[in-house]
């Protein structure tokens, strides 16, 4: 069986790298106790798949992993790993997904914000919005093509907000829960 | 805890994070950290790089035997890269603990590590960046007790106008009484008097002589088992299982073989109980197995093959014997055969390894190596040291022509690395002079014509000589060392940093009698460590030193007392659970 799940990194676990955020995440599911299908070869890894990679500082709301087990696993999951992961890292939904799911094929891309402090000079065109004290920008940038930069337009934090998966893949109907 | 009121440390952490390499290494908050409140606080700084320091066994014990108190809390703290020391100077970030986030001088207690005497000078940053006073005689009652432990205290002199009390030897039982001396103490003075009536324990301004502290069984509630998790890749990064402390070898170039005596194994079930418990709490995929010399423990056949059934888990053994049981280990627990391996024959010649009492013929490391080979191993590290006693040129060639022997074997991948003796304190060869790094730099040139086929790898010669002054110096090296910190002279074990000719003007500005520290000593004359007492008479250590200038061997003390004094001075005995074929 195949697990979709969606994770947010938040807090000062945003200054992981990519590579340190795959690893903690490998650990916790190896914490989990679960029977995950493992890579063959000598040195047997986790079979893992990640959605795009992200640069360090970007606060994460729209992470992603692939999971193969023989298992069966519900909502209640979410409870189990979470309690074992640390503060910042946090799943809030698990979806079972077809065999052939691949995430490479099902994302379309995500949607990034920034979130400045002052007014900012931003290219024309985008649309900017101000909350109380803070102004804010969303756009779309498709899977595969870079993310912005935690430095690139004077911005205060950046996020990944959400993922948006080609029309293919049908999430509610995908999801156990 | 004191009751001062400080900043946030995090707001501003989070405002300089995005500007230094490795932020992970700084954020703290890893998984198995413990957040508790307590009477009591304590932070242990281990003061290297946070990539270093996690890696470090001894603070993870105490780590837990600490929080596992009712009355006290442990944090912990490292001494951060460069780039970030001057994000925190410019930011007013004082040095902080990774669990709360609380400047280190707002802690009862704060324990440093010294595990290798370049660190010295870090110690004093991180009470800089920490804004604790330098000088025990400069703290008052608001400043936290300066604690230490780790090796480098078998010889305090040099560091002690720095640290307030020293807990020297096995740290497991002294520390709970620390603590409990310190929370019942009226003022600091007060304290400090509880404390130096402590075994163990060296108070500088209290007490004349200390006697090492010795745990007579390692027990299993001191294994820790909830090893907290790095973000950041760090030097090793997997569970650690100690299954047997000390060393009966007796090999007598070796300080932690003399200064962790006796030996005390764990048994096979209960490393195989630590294990698991271990693996379950971290979801780490790798355990190494700890000790000075893990072929030499008398169950190691058992332990590897039970170990080995852990599913998804790989095992690693440092490796320190140069003979077959090494290499049938490494075949066991199927380390990577492309990783190579690893052994030390110490020095080139059969004479001078009789010299040093390591205890393993040609024959078997040649042995070793061709196991290897049929096993299938292409590539192999070897360990020497230039400078050991009464090493004459022959000796150093004797190392060219061993790596030739081994290279000849079949090896397409061989590297050597070699270093310099440093004569420790509490061996045999405390008596012995350390070669000069020009004399070393001439015997490594009789070595180069192994080049053509092997990697060799000279370490420093003259970052060894530092090593050896600050080792074997005593309390005048307390200036150089406050000096060589106000000169940026830190992170002195990485290369980037090192700075021989800097070191070495300071040691002639002040004065410091490198042939009278560095040169070779009788049985009476006077070292600055006399006055530790690590169980093992300096008449036997004498005694030991003589025999190895006539290449006389000691056995090894499992197969019958070679009479150190350790075991009858503590009541103690080896502790051996298995019987050695
Ligand atoms: S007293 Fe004897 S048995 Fe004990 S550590 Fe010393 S030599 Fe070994």
């Amino acid at each position: 069986m195949k697990y979709l799940f969606f994770y947010k990194r938040y807090g000062l676990l945003r200054f992981l790298s990519n590579h340190e955020t795959m690893r903690m995440i490998e650990r916790i599911l190896r914490r989990t106790g679960m029977n995950l299908k493992m890579t063959e070869g000598f040195h047997q890894r986790l079979k893992l798949s990640f959605g795009q990679a992200l640069p360090t500082g970007i606060i994460d709301r729209a992470g992603l992993f692939l999971i193969s087990t023989d298992e069966e696993i519900g909502q209640e999951f979410i409870g189990k790993i979470n309690s074992l992961s640390p503060h910042g890292f946090e799943v809030y939904r698990i979806c079972k997904v077809s065999e052939k799911f691949e995430l490479g094929r099902s994302v379309n891309g995500y949607v990034f914000s920034l979130i400045f402090l002052e007014e900012p000079n931003i290219p024309e065109g985008w649309k900017i919005e101000k909350y109380g004290k803070i102004w804010k920008t969303s756009f779309f940038v498709a899977f595969n093509s870079s993310s912005p930069r935690t430095n690139a337009y004077g911005q205060y934090l950046t996020l990944r907000e959400s993922v948006v998966f080609k029309e293919t893949f049908n999430d509610e109907s995908a999801c156990c829960g | 805890m004191n009751n001062k009121k400080h900043p946030s440390v995090l707001n501003k952490l989070v405002g300089v994070l995005d500007k230094v390499e490795k932020p992970s290494r700084y954020i703290g908050n890893e998984y198995n950290s413990v957040k508790k409140d307590a009477p009591l606080s304590v932070c242990l700084v281990f003061p290297d790089l946070y990539d270093v320091g996690m890696s470090h066994f001894g603070v993870k014990i105490l780590y837990d035997i600490v929080n596992d108190l009712d009355f006290a809390k442990c944090e912990r703290s490292y001494l951060p890269w460069p780039d970030m020391q001057r994000e925190m100077k410019d930011n007013s970030i004082p040095l902080y603990s990774y669990e709360s986030y609380t400047p280190l001088d707002h802690f009862d207690v704060v324990g440093f590590t010294l595990q290798y005497e370049m660190s010295y000078t870090n110690v004093l940053r991180a009470l800089n960046l920490a804004n604790i006073p330098l000088r025990s005689a400069d703290r008052g009652e608001d400043s936290p007790i300066v604690i230490a432990g780790g090796p480098c205290t078998f010889n305090p002199s040099p560091i002690e106008d720095f640290i307030d009390a020293f807990l020297i030897g096995d740290g497991e039982e002294g520390i709970v009484e620390m603590l409990e001396a310190i929370r019942s103490g009226k003022d600091r003075s007060d304290k400090l008097r509880k404390l130096s009536n402590i075994e163990g324990v060296y108070v500088p301004s209290h007490n004349n002589r200390v006697r090492k502290r010795v745990v007579h069984d390692l027990k299993r509630s001191w294994a820790p088992t909830r090893q907290i998790l790095p973000y950041t890749e760090i030097v090793h990064d997997r569970g650690v299982v100690e299954i047997m402390r000390g060393c009966t070898n007796g090999c007598r170039f070796c300080q932690a073989g003399m200064i962790y005596r006796p030996v005390r194994e764990r048994s096979n079930d209960e490393i195989l109980d630590i294990s698991f418990e271990t693996i379950k709490q971290t979801g780490y995929e790798e355990l190494s197995l700890l000790s000075l010399s893990s072929a030499d423990h008398s169950q190691i056949k058992d332990i590897v093959s039970s170990l080995r059934e852990i599913p998804y888990t790989s095992l690693s053994i440092p490796s320190t014997r140069a003979n077959s049981l090494t290499v049938e280990i490494a075949k066991a627990i199927g380390s990577v055969r492309k990783s190579g391996i690893t052994i030390a024959p110490e020095a080139g010649t059969q004479r001078l390894r009789n010299v040093i009492n390591k205890g393993i013929s040609e024959e078997d490391i040649i042995s070793a190596a061709k196991l290897a080979i049929e096993n299938g191993w292409r590539r192999i590290k070897l360990y020497f040291m230039i400078g050991l006693p009464t090493e004459t040129d022959d000796d150093v060639r004797g190392i060219g022509h061993l790596i030739d022997r081994i290279k000849r074997m079949g090896f397409y991948d061989l590297s050597a690395t070699i270093g310099v003796f440093v004569p420790k304190a509490h061996t045999p060869f405390q008596f012995e002079s350390q070669i000069m790094p020009d004399e070393a730099m001439r015997r490594f040139k009789l070595l180069n014509w192994t080049n053509k086929f092997a990697k060799l790898n000279f370490t420093d010669p003259h970052k060894a000589l530092i090593e050896g002054i600050l080792s074997r110096g005593g309390k005048e090296l307390s200036y150089v060392i406050e000096e060589a910190e106000k000169r940026d002279l830190i992170f002195a074990d990485w290369d980037e940093f090192f700075n021989a000719q800097r070191w070495m003007d300071l040691f002639k500005e002040y004065n410091v009698d490198i042939d009278h520290i560095m040169g070779k000593k009788s049985f009476k004359d006077e070292f600055p460590w006399d006055f530790v007492d690590s169980g093992i008479s300096k008449g036997f250590l004498w005694a030991e030193y003589q025999r190895s200038l006539r290449g006389d061997l000691t056995v090894d003390c499992r197969n019958g007392c070679t009479g150190c004094g350790v075991c009858p001075n503590f009541g103690v005995e080896n502790i051996i659970h298995g019987v050695r074929e």
